[in-house]
């Protein structure tokens, strides 16, 4: 009566299916499907959100996600290239900075810019700036680490293949080195930007005025309504999905592109 | 160093300055000495093939005339250029002197042509026109113009060398040197990129190769200079060099690369 090594198989995905249907079927016949859809998922609900979910909270997100960026971006390039530079102070600066930036919970960064500097020096960034200099420091730690990486898995080769044919150090960087780390670090660099949207949610910390609000704050001052229930949180969660799928989706084709590119050097 | 060879010149080109001269090249790693008081020569129109065992320094050697490698001591003249000279114009120099890899080190992001044109677009000012134009009279001498547009990650390895070589010479190098050419390569395209520099050399091509092929020292190189621990143990017409080696360890170099299969006893 000895079973083979398929028939346990067989028998072992038949468990698992078994399992999981009966799961669904406590789930379908337990749940209270009429609370649910009231307090979860409620369409009229959903309707007082709009417009201002899109037009506001979904723009804000998108404004503070594509000024960290910037910011990340700019000082991550600078931090990469000071990491990789021959002068040594320049490498521990950066080490230094990339170390404690990615250490730290960028909600601690939030609350150092909103409350700790007015606290402390009486002084107070405009709030876009608040909000740029939060996300970008954090995340230029990360994209600095990424670029770094992407600089040095372009073959040493190239370099002296490019300075070899007379090209200026800064000639071979431009036309053959960088571009070739950019099609590495492009999948690295969208993940930071999907990290980055959702990093923004942080700016409810801040104090602000409607105008300002982003996805989370929209959502939060959404359930503290009448009968809002958990709904405004689920559409605000919906619409951070909706920015940051194509992004992990846009993140897999690059992968897969710089893929052919690797294979066939 | 040891042998009272290395001044034998070619008398027929003695007029002319050499291509490459090199005196008294030194090149450490820390403590580890690859080059130990180097003397070379090359004159225009030479086919010279360095030979020596793994180590030797013979890459070294190569990579120290275009300045991939600093030398710590001595004098070095490359086309004109002396390259020891703190103030020297490197790319200048560089773009005299072709330089073909063993890793080929084609650009992956660029086409076939474009790796031939980008330099002289860049570097040399050339126009695009131009440049595509050489470009392809040089991927026509490689046997590979129908592989323009294509990129160097759909060729074999023995066509990405001849690219490598049609890349360095749409510069129009007055010199080039080949590091190791044929190693990376399948058994079956060694030979036609063997060829390639059969027939660059027969045009006149001042040449440079460090290499393993010693059928192609002896049939191709005007000069043979066997490298060994970082000196030139003995150098001189290639068929006498490989034919009839005067010093040991170059005749126990030659009997393991000529007959891989024998078993040696050690010198």
């Amino acid at each position: 009566m000895a079973m083979t090594t398929r028939q346990r198989a067989k028998l072992s995905r038949g468990i698992q299916y078994a399992v999981l249907i009966l799961v669904l079927i406590a789930l379908v016949v337990l749940a209270d499907w009429q609370i649910l859809y009231e307090r979860v998922f409620n369409p009229a609900v959903i309707a007082d959100q709009f417009p201002g979910i899109i037009t506001i909270a979904l723009k804000n997100t998108l404004i503070y996600t594509a000024l960290g960026f910037v910011v990340g971006l700019s000082l991550g390039v600078i931090l990469a290239l000071m990491k990789l530079s021959s002068v040594a102070p320049y490498r521990w600066i950066a080490t230094l900075y990339i170390e404690f930036f990615r250490g730290v919970p960028a909600l601690l960064v939030f609350l150092a810019l909103g409350y700790g500097i007015p606290l402390a020096f009486g002084f107070r960034f405009n709030h876009y700036v608040t909000v740029m200099i939060a996300l970008g420091v954090v995340a230029a730690a990360y994209i600095a680490e990424s670029l770094r990486a992407g600089l040095q898995a372009v073959p040493a080769g190239q370099y002296e293949a490019a300075r070899s044919l007379g090209m200026s150090h800064t000639r071979a960087m431009v036309t053959i080195v960088i571009p070739q780390a950019l099609r590495i670090v492009l999948p690295p660099l969208t993940n930071e930007v999907i990290l980055l949207t959702k990093d923004s949610s942080l700016v409810y910390l801040l104090g602000m005025g409607l105008a300002q609000y982003e996805l989370t704050k929209f959502g939060r001052e959404g359930i503290s309504g009448a009968g809002a229930g958990l709904t405004p949180l689920v559409a605000a969660g919906i619409c951070y999905l909706i920015i940051t799928v194509p992004l992990g989706l846009l993140s897999r084709r690059f992968e897969t592109k710089t893929d052919r590119v690797k294979k066939s050097s | 160093m040891s042998t009272s060879a290395t001044d034998n010149t070619p008398a027929t080109t003695g007029s002319q300055a050499p291509a490459v001269s090199v005196r008294g090249l030194n090149k450490a790693y820390g403590d580890l000495e690859v080059l130990r008081g180097i003397d070379l020569t090359v004159h225009p129109g030479e086919v010279v093939c360095l030979i020596g065992p793994s180590g030797s320094g013979k890459s070294t050697l190569l990579r120290c005339l275009n300045l991939l490698e600093e030398p710590q001591s001595g004098d070095i003249t490359v086309s004109g250029f002396d390259v020891t000279d703190p103030d020297i114009d490197v790319d200048a120099m560089r773009r005299n002197v072709g330089m073909v890899f063993q890793q080929f080190n084609l650009f992956p992001h660029l086409t076939v042509l474009e790796n031939c044109t980008v330099s002289q677009v860049k570097v040399l000012k050339r126009s695009k026109t131009e440049a595509e134009r050489t470009a392809m009279t040089n991927l026509e001498r490689v046997g590979l113009a129908e592989k323009a547009q294509q990129r160097p990650g759909q060729l074999s390895g023995g066509q990405q060398q001849r690219v490598a070589i049609a890349r360095a010479l749409s510069m129009n190098p007055d010199l080039m040197l080949f590091d190791e050419p044929t190693s990376a390569l399948d058994p079956e395209t060694v030979g036609d990129v063997l060829a390639i520099m059969r027939t660059l050399a027969n045009e006149g091509m001042t040449m440079l190769v460090v290499t393993h092929e010693m059928s192609f020292a002896r049939d191709v190189a005007d000069r043979v200079v066997f490298m060994d621990g970082g000196v030139v143990v003995e150098e001189g017409p290639a068929r006498e060099v490989i034919g009839s080696p005067k010093h040991e360890r170059t005749r126990s170099f030659l009997s393991r690369v000529l007959n891989p299969t024998k078993v040696d006893a050690p010198e």
